[in-house]
């Protein structure tokens, strides 16, 4: 295996989805942003460290639910959720708000969806 | 801890503490959710700034507040135009916990919004049908058939008024003499039952005059699906009903003298037959001729035959039973079958209506009258066909007739 540390993420990477793709979740863990991997159906099967801390919740309380309908219900309209289960391809800014811990904080999501592939959200704080 | 912040991100309403200064202190996610749409690009710490269009009281509403606690905004319902998609419906409660603690709940309300507008737009819908029909009524009843609720098209429709009826059985709309009116009871049940129940005849108006009404009752359930009452419809269709009567006496009734014709009275002789032979009942017939028929028409005119044709009949009929039918069956020749009478009855049926005949006087055209008299050949049905039991019946005539006239014969 070749020895991957010293590589930087960046939440504006075009490469990004092909990057997560191969990444373990080791690798995921080290991401300094916030990654929900999903199922095509919107199942979480990932909750990297960055994304556990921002929200309070633990990986193994989320892993296994329906993201927009069981993890972030705020997601659950027409600008997150409707847009990952209506457009076959993805790849979008959105300017949001997260409600993480209570506190309204503005955030910038990435959402990255191709067929034959798992769906990813990215959430990076804005400063 | 991390269970109560799964618990909040899950809440399906929105929930926002806040201070008197409008910074939001607490927001759960639903609440950023709902609340988005009005800041797409800006924050949400502000609660006044953002809900400013939608409430744009709300700052001096919660800051001129005069109670240290309590609701300062009551489920107050919001308009929402998001920049894509359909408009929505909020609802804002505001409260005052303490002194600088307030709190907003915040509900998307827009299914129900929906369902109440189309609940009202359908109640308007019926009402203005309800209220312009002209030849229905529609009511409901309980159970038991008690008037719950009137409406003023019956008001049209029979001149009854609500305060007459509501609360009353359903009873007082028919006529006390109708036969129908003790299965009243029974047409309730089956609509139970069956769903439904059509039944016709006869209504009273509030002036004590009828109508003639085809009434259907519709069973309606509740939410269980058990019934709890009924939606009576009734028709008024007295003149289709007049216009029926008048055409089946034109297609039965021989129109000179009102009497059976022909056609109607082989329905009575085959109805009658099937009742003697299935169910062994009895019954007679009277062959009757007028004497000397021929006569009156030579010397005092057809118009005069035709008064006396017509006096016949009537004596006939106030003689006779309801049950009992006159047919003209030929010129001046009458068949009358009487039900359930035997040949020795019959026979006194017979010489009572030669008696009532021959005591008659017909007023003639021209002032004069007339009198007549009919011979009469009686026979009882006895296994027989139709055919061979008026055969015997008119050989009964005969014998009358050369007997001497104005003389009942029984058949052999």
């Amino acid at each position: 295996m070749p020895v991957l540390e010293g590589i930087s993420w960046s939440f504006d990477d075009a490469d990004l989805l092909d990057r997560l793709e191969t990444a373990d979740e080791a690798m995921l863990d080290e991401i300094p942003f916030g990654i929900v991997t999903m199922t095509a159906e919107g199942v979480v099967t990932g909750y990297n460290a960055a994304e556990s801390r921002l929200s309070g919740l633990s990986p193994a309380r989320v892993i296994g639910r329906h993201f927009f309908s069981a993890v972030a219900p705020c997601t659950n309209n027409f600008m997150v959720a409707y847009r990952f289960e209506t457009e076959p391809e993805l790849d979008a800014v959105v300017d949001y708000v997260f409600t993480l811990k209570m506190q309204p904080k503005k955030v910038r999501l990435r959402l990255l969806k191709q067929p034959g592939r798992r769906m990813y959200l990215a959430v990076q704080e804005c400063p | 801890m991390e269970e109560l912040l799964q618990f909040l991100y899950l809440m399906p309403i929105g929930v926002v503490k806040f201070r008197l200064s409008g910074e939001v202190e607490l927001m759960n996610p639903m609440a950023s959710a709902l609340l988005m749409p009005l800041a797409p690009t800006g924050s949400l710490r502000d609660i006044y700034t953002t809900l400013a269009p939608l409430a744009p009281d709300l700052k001096r509403r919660v800051q001129q507040f005069p109670e240290q606690a309590g609701i300062i905004i009551d489920q107050r319902q919001l308009q929402l135009q998001p920049p894509s998609g359909k408009p929505r419906t909020l609802s804002l409660t505001v409260n005052r916990v303490s002194d600088d603690v307030f709190m907003a709940v915040l509900k998307d309300i827009t299914k129900l919004r929906e369902q109440q507008r189309k609940l009202f737009a359908d109640q308007q819908r019926f009402r203005a049908i309800f209220d312009n029909i002209r030849d229905y009524a529609i009511y409901t009843i309980t159970l038991n058939g008690v008037i719950e609720e009137w409406n003023q098209s019956l008001q049209r429709y029979a001149g009854w008024m609500a305060a007459d009826v509501e609360g009353q059985s359903m009873r007082t709309l028919f006529p006390p003499d109708d036969p129908e009116l003790p299965r009243l009871d029974r047409f309730l049940s089956q609509a139970e039952r069956t769903g439904s129940v059509e039944i016709e005849g006869p209504q009273r108006k509030r002036d004590g005059s009828r109508l003639w009404a085809d009434t259907v009752i519709t069973a309606l359930p509740d939410e269980s699906g058990s019934v709890r009452g009924f939606v009576v419809v009734s028709r008024d269709i007295t003149e289709r009903k007049r216009i029926e009567d008048d055409l089946k006496l034109l297609a039965t009734s021989d129109p000179l003298t009102g009497a059976d014709n022909r056609r109607q009275g082989q329905i009575r002789l085959a109805a009658e037959f099937a009742r003697h032979d299935l169910e062994g009942h009895t019954f007679a017939v009277l062959m009757l001729d007028i004497d000397h028929f021929k006569s009156i028409n030579d010397r005092l005119g057809h118009a005069a035959g035709d008064a006396v044709l017509r006096a016949l009949v009537q004596t006939c009929k106030s003689t006779l039973r309801v049950v009992d039918a006159v047919v003209r069956w030929g010129g001046e020749e009458f068949l009358i079958v009487l039900p359930g009478t035997d040949a020795a009855t019959a026979v006194v049926v017979a010489e009572r209506l030669r008696a009532e005949i021959a005591a008659v006087r017909v007023s003639i055209p021209g002032g004069a009258s007339a009198g007549l008299t009919v011979s009469i050949g009686v026979a009882e049905a006895a296994g027989e066909d139709t055919n061979e039991l008026l055969r015997r019946a008119d050989v009964a005539l005969y014998a009358a007739k050369s007997g001497g006239r104005n003389r009942v014969v029984r058949a052999a």
